[in-house]
């Protein structure tokens, strides 16, 4: 036998496989069989939250602002929250959460020494992000459709939309928390990042009339494009606009997903 | 011994993190159905060498074989017929002592049903049927210990990896945790422990190495180490070999 082969594991690193669909699943599970047991709590306050928007801005501000587009203001904003909803949720999943199993529960630890390898792994806790953002976005939806905020039955083709903004937003939360040091970092992400992407991605103005620039910084978000799914299947459906904003949030996920995979396994198995 | 009947085969194992060299060109070889222990102070290499065995530690040069396969090349399948009781408590808080052996039997893609049934009968070993519906909190230090004990188990592995098992225990929870490995033992379940306890690898362990610093300073028995250094017991056998005490 020889001695010595050199740097086996540089070139093991270097090699991403692809996922195996049941490691991955099982990832996904174990996430689901945890929120089974906490739901109650856990989608209350996340679901509160975009519904005091959608008081305070949709009645409130609205009874001054007539119409945006000709949509009474609450109707033209409440799509809008129904994304934030999405977007709150992939986000609070895989930042402290992800955060917490990674760095202080050391449950990763723990996965990556069964079969499951830090592919599935990550490509388990997007999916399970793109679920749950599906869960809160759904039931915003539900409500907004029955308080009669809703014009289009097309609103009905929402939710694979939202479960595919919420795997972008996972992909970007995923990316962020694979490359921290520790969980004060996230205060740059929140202020700098997420609250500004809530208030500027096109929820509560329309962004034709504002400079090139701005639309630029916009478009850039994926907040952006999943509003302007939301708005238009919820108000005047247009097939070609909503493929389009889609395809941008699909090409984000694929395009990330490489990062947490690559940081996670540096991180986790040195 | 070839390394194809060995359940592990290291030959010119290394691995270092930035400057340290946690482990300096290591051979041994574990046989199928021994206990084999790694015995040495903190920071000898023992975790890291476990670490490259269960798939959380990149081989950087040498050969290690586990079960017949490469680690490198084979990480997924060794790690599918590995048992792995890490240092550092990792079970998952958020579900119930039972939920985690279930959940664990998902990693391995076992069936449920049969999972169910592994679980139950994991738990009865473990002591802990009364408490399957408790979070891991909630127990006591050697129940959690036994608890990582039965959840490397859940898949039936045909080598159960061990790092410092009874580390932080009571004299009585060490005694229980004791008992399970040697009835492992008695199965004829391969298991490879580290230690800094004399005492635990004296009991429980057929054959061992001694390591200090990223090296293999001596290999035997326990009673061949004793009586080549004409050792009392391998607390001596260590104080001989490296000039220092063992801190336990």
């Amino acid at each position: 036998m020889s001695a010595a082969a050199p740097s086996a594991g540089a070139s093991a690193r270097a090699w991403v496989h692809i996922p195996h669909p049941s490691s991955a699943l099982a990832v996904w599970r174990r996430n689901a069989r945890v929120f089974s047991k906490v739901w109650k709590g856990a989608l209350l306050p996340q679901f509160f939250d975009p519904l005091f928007y959608l008081l305070a801005l949709g009645f409130g501000l609205g009874a001054y602002v007539a119409h945006v587009h000709g949509l009474a203001y609450r109707d033209f904003i409440a799509p809008g929250l129904c994304a934030s909803a999405v977007m709150w949720a992939a986000i609070f999943e895989t930042t402290w959460n992800v955060f917490f199993r990674m760095e202080e529960s050391r449950l990763y630890d723990a996965v990556l020494a069964t079969p499951v390898e830090v592919e599935d792994l990550v490509t388990g806790e997007l999916l399970w992000a793109a679920t749950r953002s599906l869960i809160y976005g759904t039931s915003f939806l539900v409500v907004i459709a029955a308080l009669g905020f809703v014009g289009s039955p097309w609103a009905i083709a929402l939710p694979p939309f939202l479960a595919l903004g919420g795997a972008c937003f996972a992909a970007i939360g995923l990316t962020y928390t694979s490359l921290i040091p520790k969980m004060d970092y996230y205060t740059f992400f929140f202020t700098l990042f997420v609250t500004p992407m809530f208030l500027l991605g096109g929820i509560f103005f329309p962004y034709d009339r504002l400079p090139d620039w701005a639309q630029v910084l916009g478009w850039l978000t994926p907040l952006y494009h999943l509003v302007a799914i939301a708005r238009s299947l919820a108000t005047s459906p247009d097939a070609l606009t909503v493929l389009g904003h889609a395809a941008w949030l699909a090409a984000v996920t694929a395009a990330l997903w490489l990062v947490p995979v690559r940081a996670m396994r540096r991180r986790l198995v040195a | 011994m070839s390394e194809n009947n060995a359940a592990v085969h290291a030959h010119g194992l290394r691995k270092h993190y930035g400057e340290l060299v946690a482990v300096d060109g290591i051979d041994f070889d574990v046989r199928v159905g021994e206990c084999f222990g790694l015995l040495g102070p903190n920071g000898a290499g023992k975790t890291t060498t476990m670490k490259m065995i269960y798939g959380l530690a990149e081989v950087e040069e040498g050969q290690l074989q586990v079960l017949g396969m490469d680690v490198s090349s084979h990480r997924r399948e060794v790690k599918a017929r590995l048992g792995v009781v890490p240092q550092a408590e990792n079970l998952d808080r958020e579900l119930t002592v039972r939920e985690n052996l279930l959940v664990q039997a998902g990693f391995f893609g076992l069936p449920d049903e049969w999972a169910q049934r592994r679980a139950d009968e994991l738990l009865g070993l473990a002591g802990l049927s009364a408490r399957a519906g408790a979070r891991p909190i909630e127990l006591s230090g050697g129940m959690r210990r036994r608890l990582l004990i039965a959840r490397a188990l859940i898949n039936d592995p045909a080598l159960v990896v061990l790092d410092e098992p009874t580390t932080g225990l009571d004299p009585q929870a060490r005694q229980s945790v004791w008992e399970r490995l040697e009835a492992l033992r008695g199965r004829g379940v391969t298991l490879l422990l580290s230690t800094h306890y004399m005492e635990e690898a004296t009991r429980l362990c057929d054959r061992l190495v001694v390591m200090d610093t990223g090296r293999i300073v001596a290999h035997g028995s326990p009673a061949e180490l004793m009586e080549r250094f004409g050792a009392p017991n391998l607390e001596a056998v260590f104080l001989q070999l490296t000039g220092r005490e063992l801190d336990a």
